[in-house]
């Protein structure tokens, strides 16, 4: 029990650390996420990040959302492949979003057609820690 | 008469050949004379794969600034903004986001992996993150000199073996578009010290950082971090590309502040 309580928390700090990893990300609203269903407008499998645009039907709108990912490398731990979506895929996208109120956000987990639900986080085991400062 | 001339002959050459030693550019790390020096065994080779001990909160921070350190006027202004901006939500000069190199010290604390590369005179770092390369020379040579060298985000690295530690000293920073942490300015006299030994039986990497620079506070920062060995991943190629910021949305906020 104590190593999955550890490894949730291996993948919290990862997913926490991401985003401050390629830029600061003071203006993603940790505190909620939203739920997009709508179909892929384009994924891009690349590195730093992927990316995905979700086209979402919002009052007779159809609003486009910028959805920040991981880099390939965890993704394809966490079961993903370059063709996992593909335009014009139904999907439900889970993600944070910005605190502006613009329609972008920071990746959660997606579910597919198929069923299947996919996030991006791979467990990692991480040893032991370092002395206090 | 003849005994003269060709002793004359012998020692023009010497003297020529002298003349040319002295000022034969140095070895670089990789010629095979100066790989296949003498020197004592290494204590440890670093060479493999790495990634940040990201169990920590604030692993892969180089901040806040310690209460022991006092920032300069300047530095504080930058500081107080960052924290304004922060409570605001939004994003205080974030130019990592903008394509700017993220910098020793923040390079090597990324979420990407950071492959090393060790050889007998010089050890090559090239992390995950922007394909960023950093030389650490260990092959006894000083520091360039400041009216030739050319400053980086990374500095210039002179390592030496101290028993079982390897003792890293960077300079040579650029200053602007640079940072130790949010609001946390880098100068172009950030001075970095590194002690970098593995412990845990070899599979994790530890490193003191010290941290100095007198444009920019008083006194001494000091962190110290850790890196666990990634044996199933490998560095890929990387840029920070136009196309891609576009679809970053932290980068493109209107609520960045410049």
């Amino acid at each position: 029990m104590t190593s999955r309580i550890l490894s949730a928390l291996v993948i919290l700090l990862i997913a926490v650390a991401s985003a401050s990893a390629h830029h600061a990300a003071a203006g993603i609203d940790r505190t909620k996420t939203v739920e997009l269903k709508g179909t892929i407008k384009a994924f891009s499998w690349q590195n730093p990040h992927s990316w995905m645009e979700v086209e979402v039907a919002s009052e007779g709108k159809v609003v486009t959302w910028t959805v920040e990912m991981t880099a390939p490398s965890y993704l394809v731990r966490a079961g993903w492949k370059s063709s996992t979506v593909k335009p014009g895929d139904e999907v439900t996208v889970t993600v944070r979003p910005l605190k502006n109120g613009d329609p972008g956000g920071l990746f959660v987990s997606v579910k597919l057609a198929d069923g299947r639900t996919l996030t991006e986080r791979p467990v990692l085991a991480q040893p032991a820690a370092p002395p206090a400062q | 008469m003849r005994f003269v001339i060709v002793s004359l002959f012998v020692a023009a050459s010497a003297a020529a050949v002298s003349a040319q030693q002295a000022d034969a550019p140095p070895l670089g790390a990789l010629a095979p004379a100066n790989l296949s020096k003498s020197r004592p065994a290494p204590p440890f080779d670093i060479t493999g794969t790495w990634l940040n001990d990201l169990r920590f909160a604030g692993s892969w921070r180089f901040g806040p600034p310690p209460p022991t350190v006092k920032l300069k006027p300047e530095a504080q202004k930058h500081f107080d903004a960052a924290r304004q901006a922060q409570a605001e939500g939004k994003v205080y000069r974030d130019d990592i986001g903008q394509c700017w190199p993220a910098g020793l010290p923040m390079i090597m604390t990324r979420v990407w992996p950071i492959a090393m590369v060790q050889k007998p005179t010089v050890i090559y770092m090239v992390s995950g993150f922007m394909n960023s390369f950093r030389t650490i020379f260990i092959d006894g040579r000083p520091h360039s000199d400041p009216d030739v060298v050319v400053k980086s985000f990374n500095g210039e690295s002179i390592g030496r073996w101290e028993k079982d530690t390897l003792v890293v000293d960077t300079k040579y920073f650029v200053g602007h578009h640079h940072w130790i942490d949010s609001g946390v300015p880098a100068s172009d006299e950030l001075h970095i010290v590194e002690r970098i030994k593995p412990v845990n039986n070899g599979a994790t990497l530890e490193i003191e950082y010290t941290l100095t620079d007198p444009k920019g506070w008083e006194g001494e920062m000091k962190f110290t971090k850790r890196w666990n060995r990634v044996d199933d991943q490998d560095i890929q190629e990387v840029q920070c590309l136009p196309d891609l910021n576009q679809h970053i949305p932290s980068t493109q906020s209107k609520d960045n502040v410049r």
